[in-house]
């Protein structure tokens, strides 16, 4: 009896150890085209108007459809229509007014959802009208919403004055905040620029010249939204927040959303693409136009050009907040995707390509330049760096920016992938120019030493106190790795004599110190809103400036010619009087030296081969309806690869056996 | 009995009201929910949508009773802890109880089993240490303990990640899933880490328990009477060991709730180990006050259970 026990008990534990799995995913999704993401931190807000970040835009961009998207595969960045019939063309007024026609395609459905039961019992969904746009522009104007883009919308005619009537009443006329929110806006009235002009016509009429807005209608912010949701999803009697009920109508829908665990998309039946590809529709059908390297990467294959999109039937985002546990899985073929992490650069890259063991695993490497910019800036309104020491300080900046060498910094702190910026313009923006150098962004030790003599201090040493100059770097970058990366910069100024010291403090104490002014030197980063050179150069405009506005000119710089050229620049389409513009603007910058550049981050992304139709878009703009996988090559390489190694079990609990069993024995030989 | 468990409630009545009031000094003195606000809202919030949050939130009353007795911050602290009205997260508005009711369920998928497997492990392997006692597999025990009790769980961690998951390939490196089909996969990793953290202490608490009742007259006696070791020690030492394992294992089990904090985050379990890390790392207070609020009724829920289940298991204990 006891020895068949005993036999039970290992072949319970032989059968356990011949199931074991690495397998995260339920065997009946194996042969599904299902993709497999990963997030670390779950956005704060879904809520179109409010989200901003390149997590939320991952998802809401999916969710939520445009009038106008962006191509797939051409570069520069093209516009093509989304929801909107065409493109519309700016139609200038003799006021020097603006206006935009849109036409919305007919038949557009929002997905499936039980917050339209407010606009007749029993009903799913309901068609997209005109309005929907309408209601979402003034939630951005809205000031409770807390939208982070109501400067750009400002210039829509009256954008401000609803901003201002709603606050009014809110404010003044009892009761008038506690009612649904959609009521409030249909009684302050609507927006004077944003003439809904039939049920499925609009016209966007902006004060002044300000042809970017067309950018900002292919992103999700101004998507159409349903006021039924807006009223249904308001945190009372258990029906959550908007802002984590997302009600699209995009090529997927949002099924489950656990911000501490997973997020899941799932194909949207009800979206245009799926239910008239006859259409064609431009945002809805695989492209057959490309750039030439597309064709090389199989990204026109004829198998799927022309083809009706969304390819997938869910994208499954599992959050994974340590990166090395994140990476194996990629490894082991449990996530489609991956970028390349610090501790494992080495071995997936080799000389600047994809190592061989990548290789042979069939792994394919992706590398494109983000269309932002990392930058130090010096505030210009310090009597030390900034504009009031005049000559002085503009060559004590010019000084300290040819001492900093970033190219170093990148190849220390991100194994290289960063390209070193001469300018706010990353590389895919109109007006960057690959042979431009800047000539303070060129490192030279000896160039930089006679700067700051000429900027009266030799030496480095500031005359008024015998020693070298003191400065303060200000950064909210605490922890020991920042601490190190900024350690360098500071170092790199020790070298030519100054004496700068890193202030590293919280980043609300940091924030706090920009509100009050109280810094010199600081480090910032910007990522494009849209491929346009406005949208980096605006940073520097008097306009912006923090001081003066709370804006993102965070060096306080202001300068008039720069603004002059700016307004000119931001209101003309790409052509050579454009570039001359920009050329003289960057040329204000290299003198004056408000930024000292540091570089346009290199993203380098790895995919499986079984994913395709894959390119780095750059922006956060939504892709996933294009992509494909071969769910058959991806079971058989997890399968290869994911053998499960049994021998040390069995030679574990063999040596238990042996080093156990003598001393039982002994033990009952020495007790009879 | 009834008396004195009336007279610790009693005592446990107080030391929340000081844990609160230690709390609210903690988290409310030292930030502003201006700052909170900001960090929530993002910095470049309207000033109105500032102040329309911290109403929400209940951050725009004055902090002290004599600021304003009838509407200020100390007051409703007290309030909503203990009518268990957490409020909404401060990172993203999301209801506490609502968070706090989804995570429990990973939380005790994998405490519960950690738990049971732990105690069966640690007394299983104490009784045998004790039972071959003085010989060289009571050593190899104790070096074995010994050795588990000085590594760190970090290393643990890493190290079953490494080895049993990245190139043994046994099972998943992390994550969750409360699929049944699927859901051993993703928890026992954890445990095997959480086993070999726990089993050196306890085998050596264990088994110091069994070895001194094992030299007991009445053991003596039983031997004498002709009784079997095995016998001797799974009736007798082991039932009379009880006293001293209860007051470990009896303290731990409402602690079941809250989680494991370091293995639910390292391996992505979303309990509530992982949501306290996460208020921790994000500056959530209002899910961090209520986290620590939850471990100090449950640590006081625990030594009155100890306290009760000594009396239960020994009729000499007599509470009074």
């Amino acid at each position: 009896m006891r020895n068949r026990l005993h036999l039970a008990a290992l072949a319970t534990c032989a059968a356990a150890l011949a199931t074991c799995t690495n397998n995260p995913y339920p065997d009946e999704d194996a042969s599904k085209k299902v993709v497999y993401n990963t997030f670390v931190e779950a956005p704060k807000t879904l809520d179109p108007a409010v989200a901003y970040t390149t997590s939320a835009h991952a998802i809401t961009g999916n969710i939520y459809d445009t009038l106008l998207e962006y191509h797939f595969l051409k570069r520069p960045y093209t516009l093509i229509p989304g929801i909107a019939t065409e493109v519309p063309e700016p139609e200038p007024r003799t006021d020097g007014r603006v206006a935009y026609p849109f036409t919305l395609r007919p038949d557009l459905l929002y997905q499936d959802d039980p917050a339209f039961e407010r606009g007749g019992k029993g009903r799913r969904t309901r068609g997209i009208v005109a309005a929907d746009v309408a209601f979402e522009l003034m939630r951005i104007a809205d000031p409770a919403v807390n939208s982070p883009v109501i400067e750009p919308f400002s210039n829509l005619v009256g954008f401000r004055e609803f901003s201002e009537r709603l606050t009014e009443r809110r404010k003044n006329e009892p009761g008038f905040a506690e009612l649904p929110v959609p009521v409030q806006y249909e009684r302050v009235g609507p927006i004077e620029g944003v003439r809904v002009l039939g049920p499925l016509e609009l016209e966007i009429l902006l004060a002044n010249p300000y042809p970017q807005i067309l950018y900002w209608f292919a992103m999700p912010f101004t998507t159409p939204v349903p006021w039924e949701a807006i009223e249904h999803y308001d945190g009372e009697e258990g029906r959550g927040h908007f802002a984590d009920h997302p009600v699209g109508s995009g090529p997927f829908r949002l099924v489950q959303y656990d911000k501490q665990f997973r997020m899941v998309l799932e194909a949207n039946p009800n979206w245009y693409g799926v239910r008239h590809p006859e259409w064609r529709a431009p945002g809805a059908t695989y492209p057959d136009e490309g750039e030439p390297e597309d064709r090389q990467a199989g990204r026109l294959d004829p198998a799927v050009v022309g083809r009706p999109l969304p390819f997938l039937e869910r994208i499954e985002s599992r959050r994974e907040k340590e990166s090395i546990p994140r990476f194996n899985k990629f490894i082991q073929g449990y996530y489609d995707a991956s970028g390349v992490i610090k501790e494992s650069f080495d071995s997936v890259i080799e000389n600047d390509r994809l190592s061989p063991t990548m290789k042979d695993r069939g792994v394919r490497l992706e590398r494109s330049v983000a269309p932002s910019v990392y930058y130090m800036g010096f505030n210009m309104e310090d009597r030390v760096v900034g504009a009031a020491a005049g000559e002085r300080g503009r060559r004590l900046r010019q000084a300290m920016s040819t001492a900093v060498d970033s190219k170093e910094w990148t190849r220390l702190f991100l194994n290289g992938r960063g390209v070193p910026a001469h300018s706010p313009l990353p590389p895919g923006i109109f007006g960057y120019e690959s042979d431009y150098r800047n000539p303070f962004r060129t490192v030279d030790l000896d160039e930089a030493r006679r700067l700051l003599k000429e900027a009266g201090y030799p030496g480095g040493i500031d005359p008024d106190t015998g020693k070298p100059l003191r400065l303060t770097f200000d950064s909210y970058q605490t922890t020991a790795q920042g601490l190190l990366q900024n350690q360098y910069f500071v170092d790199a100024w020790r070298e030519i004599g100054l004496d700068v010291r890193i202030e590293a403090s919280s980043y609300n104490q940091f924030q706090q110190k920009v509100r009050n002014g109280a810094y010199q030197i600081f480090s910032w980063g910007w990522v494009a809103d849209y491929p346009d050179p406005e949208n980096f150069l605006f940073l520097l405009t008097s306009e912006m400036a923090r001081s003066r506005s709370g804006g993102p000119n965070t060096a306080n710089f202001s300068n008039a010619r720069y603004d002059q050229l700016f307004e000119k620049m931001k209101a003309r389409e790409n052509d050579a009087e454009r570039l001359a513009m920009i050329r003289e603007m960057l040329a204000i910058l290299e003198t004056e030296r408000p930024w000292i550049e540091l570089f346009h981050p290199e993203d380098y992304a790895l995919y499986h081969g079984w994913l395709r139709n894959v390119k780095p878009a750059g922006m956060a703009f939504p892709t996933l309806k294009y992509r494909d996988l071969d769910p058959a090559l991806r079971e058989e390489r997890r399968r290869e690869w994911n053998r499960p190694v049994t021998w040390p079990a069995y030679a574990l609990l063999a040596a238990g056996i042996a080093i156990v069993l003598p001393g039982v024995r002994t033990f009952y030989r020495e007790r009879q | 009995m009834l008396a004195y468990v009336a007279r610790r409630l009693a005592y446990g009545v107080l030391t929340v009201f000081g844990v609160l009031f230690f709390l609210f000094v903690l988290f409310f003195t030292v930030t502003d929910p201006d700052d909170i606000a900001r960090r929530a809202l993002g910095e470049k919030a309207l000033p109105e949508v500032i102040q329309q949050w911290k109403v929400n939130h209940g951050y725009d009353r004055p902090l002290w009773p004599w600021q304003d007795f009838d509407d200020n911050m100390l007051f409703e602290h007290y309030r909503r802890m203990l009518s268990f009205d957490f409020g909404r997260s401060d990172t993203d508005d999301s209801l506490i109880t609502e968070r706090i009711r989804k995570g429990a369920g990973p939380s005790l998928a994998l405490t519960v089993p950690l738990f049971t497997l732990g105690l069966v492990v640690g007394i299983t392997l104490s009784l045998l240490v004790a039972f071959f006692r003085e010989t060289y597999i009571d050593s190899a025990g104790v070096f074995l303990c010994v050795l588990a009790m000085s590594v760190s769980i970090l290393l643990y961690i890493v190290g079953a990640q490494y080895l049993i998951a990245k190139m043994l390939r046994w099972f998943p490196i992390s994550g969750f899933d409360p699929n049944p089909e699927v859901i051993f996969r993703f928890l026992a990793l954890p445990i095997v880490v959480g086993l070999m953290n726990g089993f050196g202490s306890d085998v050596r608490f264990y088994r110091t328990v069994f070895v001194e009742e094992t030299g007991r007259d009445y053991v003596r006696t039983a031997r004498a009477k002709g009784c079997g070791e095995g016998r001797i020690m799974m009736r007798h030492v082991l039932q009379n060991g009880m006293i001293p394992i209860l007051t470990r294992v009896v303290l731990a089990i409402p602690f079941l709730f809250t989680g494991a904090l370091l293995l639910e985050a390292f391996f992505g379990i979303p309990g509530l180990g992982s949501l306290t890390v996460d208020a921790i790392q994000g500056n959530d207070f209002s899910t961090l006050r209520t986290m620590v609020y939850i471990g100090s009724l449950l640590f006081i829920l625990g030594q009155i259970l100890t306290d009760v289940s000594y009396s239960l298991a020994d009729p000499r204990v007599r509470l009074e």
